[in-house]
């Protein structure tokens, strides 16, 4: 089985985010081995819980948690890069959405040795 | 070099950053620049390749403190402590920029014509760029 | 080893797609997405001996069907990105 990992570094407000999903989504429906979506740069701000999304609009957000139930799939945010976005993982603070990990760019270089593939988008 | 080495070196997958903008109004330099610091934090082989407006990024004499920018070009000269001594930039988008004779801000730049900086980019396996 | 080239961005815009003109070999392929399907419309397309876009992003942005160039879905991308032993993303 092929594997794959992907770098997401727009942020939800961009239609290249939409892309990226669907190319995710069309590997996991494949049957590939997504060994994880890492998220750097603006990319971060996918796990914003704060961003609202007006309803006749593409869900980007509740997209990335139908696709992390339905297929477990591991979505990594930057410590640094979410710290420099205005995310926080504080009690009082949170607005990191639960499906999300936050990790450090060590898991990147995990998902690069890990996966067959390792696509930017 | 003892057997276990043997195989990690095998399945080891060289890793290529790739910048292509300029310094200072975006932060791809530097993310590209900590991406590949941690690259060879974790002991994986990395080049670091510069092209298009990339190669802003190498010239020397700049002074980002005039423009209340974070210096991160400094922390080029930490490369060669992270074993990342593949430093390649495009021959072609130096001469369009009038930057062929002028110094880089570190030593080690190997300036490839399109066709070599190609064929150097193809022995990667994993490719980021910014 | 060959490479398969993701673009994002037109030409139009940036100088993205030239430097991804200039980085192809023989066999490697070219996919435009996103605002890289803008590059239909760009001389230097002419460049590449085989044009690839990702059909819906090309009819999103109103650019007519071309005979000459290969439409695929993103399922079909998925294909190509275990073809080629890497991937390069233009954007």
């Amino acid at each position: 089985m092929h594997s794959l990992a992907v770098i997401v570094t727009t942020p939800p407000s961009s239609n290249l985010t939409a892309t990226a999903l669907h190319f995710i989504e069309s590997a996991l429906a494949q049957g590939i081995n997504v060994v994880g979506v890492f998220f750097y740069q603006t990319g971060v701000l996918n796990a914003n819980d704060y961003v609202a999304i007006a309803s006749d609009e593409f869900q980007v957000i509740e997209k990335w948690r139908l696709l992390h139930a339905k297929y477990q799939l591991p979505l990594h945010l930057c410590y640094t890069a979410a710290q420099k976005n205005g995310l926080s993982e504080e009690k009082e603070t949170n607005n990191i959405a639960c499906y999300f990990t936050v990790s450090g760019l060590g898991e990147l270089v995990e998902l690069t040795s890990a996966a067959d593939r390792v696509v930017q988008l | 070099m003892t057997q276990s080495t043997d195989i990690n070196t095998k399945k080891q997958k060289l890793v290529a950053i790739v910048n292509s903008t300029a310094p200072f109004s975006s932060t791809n330099g530097r993310d590209a620049l900590d991406l590949a610091l941690i690259f060879g934090s974790y002991e994986q082989a990395t080049s670091l390749f510069f092209q298009g407006d990339g190669v802003w990024q190498l010239t020397d004499k700049q002074d980002a403190t005039l423009i209340n920018s974070k210096d991160y070009l400094k922390t080029f000269a930490a490369l060669e402590f992270y074993d990342i001594e593949n430093i390649y930039a495009c021959q072609h988008a130096l001469t369009e920029r009038g930057l062929i004779d002028s110094p880089f801000i570190i030593n080690n730049v190997c300036v490839l014509t399109q066709q070599a900086f190609s064929d150097k980019l193809h022995l990667h396996h994993a490719i980021f760029r910014f | 080893m060959t490479l398969l080239h993701l673009v994002r961005k037109s030409a139009f815009e940036t100088s993205d797609f030239e430097q991804c003109i200039n980085t192809i070999a023989s066999d490697d392929q070219v996919v435009l997405l996103d605002d890289g399907c803008y590059n239909l419309r760009h001389p230097l397309i002419n460049k590449l001996t085989q044009v690839i876009a990702i059909k819906t992003h090309a009819q999103a942005r109103g650019l007519d069907i071309q005979k000459n160039t290969l439409y695929i879905s993103m399922e079909a991308l998925i294909g190509l990105t275990f073809k080629h032993h890497s991937v390069i993303t233009w954007q």
